[in-house]
């Protein structure tokens, strides 16, 4: 029975133990197959998703530091300074709900948002930069504050 | 100890095996039910 | 190691040693260029054939009669070398490489995607990188003790020496309180990770339940006949 059992299992599996032996080979190949498929697309996937190749990486970088910090006058700094602070040190803007259990209150980044962000953001500046030029040469009339009380 | 496979030894350690599995298991499926009901009450 | 010789005479038993080993080294090179690809994360895809050309080498030769590693040992010592490769990449980009280019697309992209712990005031910590309370004592604890560890009893279990066995009996329980311990933390604190995040709960399950190797290797390391494990 000994001699039976050693020629169909493999080595070190006694035939107590083979059901078990050969779930667990299955298991762990299915493990292996799907790490190393996710490791292969995490990177160019993540990049995708944040809106590569139309933003590059340090544009998406940028963004990402906009949206963590809530604030839209963050820049991506890159090559950054060896041995500096952390880039984030100190700021006063990233916005949470602070207690025992802090809660982010960042925005949500779905497939490609940071490109619409980044291009309502343009827009908005641009709205921004076209009012302050052309408010002079309507003369001193503020169009914000336009209709009267 | 390679000639007995079917002993009372090798029998107790397949259940503990077993237990042990289903411990492990168990305790990491109850984390996922626990966060996914912190999911269900929260506004993440 | 000695089960399967068939016996051709005086010498038959050192000719039989001989080309076992030659053809457990040739399946071994096919299958650590797959591991030193696929421990590179982006390469993965290049390693994985090579890997499965190795095991069905190895197969191969098992079934003309050759004494080779059983599949599942092989199995086991090279997905502790790619789980721990794959950990130490992201772990110490997060805490050496904080502030490059890649690390602040790739990791705070993933954890505003996956867990908001690498989102979080990512890069605030006077020490750089993730900010989540416990996550970077996590990180100093576990790359150089349980990692370090674990690929050099991979690597002897792959030798079928019994220390490598042991030794990784012993670092597959230290996943077990990793998985536990860190699992445990990220409830306690799952407003930070989940929060705001694209995928909460369900992505970063879906994304790392595939690390739970320790899980899989326990039962079989104490269930093997431990004969096999040469001193």
């Amino acid at each position: 029975m000994n001699t039976k059992a050693k020629k169909d299992l493999p080595l070190g599996t006694t035939e107590t133990y083979s059901t078990m032996h050969k779930w667990l080979q299955r298991a762990l190949f299915v493990c292996l197959t799907c790490l190393v498929i996710e490791g292969a697309f995490t990177l160019p996937g993540i990049a995708i998703w944040m809106g590569w190749p139309t933003l590059s990486l340090q544009q998406i970088c940028s963004e990402l530091e906009k949206v963590r910090y809530s604030d839209d006058s963050r820049e991506c700094i890159y090559p950054y300074p060896l041995f500096g602070p952390s880039e984030g040190a100190g700021q006063t803007t990233a916005k949470d709900v602070w207690g025992i259990q802090p809660k982010p209150l960042y925005r949500r980044i779905g497939f490609r948002d940071l490109v619409r962000f980044r291009d309502e953001r343009l827009a908005r500046q641009a709205a921004e930069k076209k009012k302050q030029t052309e408010a002079p040469d309507d003369g001193t009339q503020a169009p914000v504050a336009a209709p009267a009380p | 100890m390679s000639g007995s496979s079917t002993s009372d030894q090798d029998r107790k350690r397949k259940r503990a095996m077993i237990v042990f599995q289903i411990v492990i298991y168990s305790w990491i499926l109850g984390t996922f039910l626990v966060q996914l009901y912190l999911k269900s009450i929260s506004d993440w | 190691m000695t089960t399967l010789t068939k016996s051709a005479g005086f010498g038959g038993y050192d000719a039989h040693q001989i080309a076992s080993q030659a053809a457990q080294r040739r399946a071994d090179y096919w299958m650590i260029s797959g591991t030193l690809l696929m421990g590179c994360a982006v390469l993965g895809l290049i390693g994985l054939p090579l890997f499965f050309r190795g095991i069905w080498l190895q197969s191969q030769a098992a079934k003309a009669g050759l004494t080779m590693r059983p599949t599942i040992v092989t199995l086991i010592g090279y997905l502790v070398i790619i789980d721990s490769a794959l950990n130490s990449i992201g772990w110490t980009l997060d805490l050496f490489a904080h502030h490059t280019l890649i690390n602040r697309v790739l990791t705070t992209g993933w954890g505003a995607m996956f867990d908001g712990g690498y989102f979080w005031h990512y890069n605030e910590l006077w020490l750089g990188g993730a900010g989540a309370p416990g996550e970077k004592a996590w990180e100093i604890s576990l790359i150089p003790v349980l990692f370090c560890a674990r690929m050099a009893a991979a690597i002897g279990l792959l030798q079928m020496k019994r220390w490598g066995q042991q030794w990784l009996i012993v670092t597959c329980w230290m996943g077990m309180i990793v998985w536990f311990g860190y699992n445990t933390n990220m409830t306690i604190f799952a407003d930070v990770r989940y929060s705001h995040i694209t995928f909460p709960v369900w992505g970063w399950w879906l994304y790392d339940i595939w690390y739970i190797t320790p899980f899989l290797s326990l039962p079989y390391l104490h269930t093997v006949n431990r004969e096999i494990f040469s001193d």
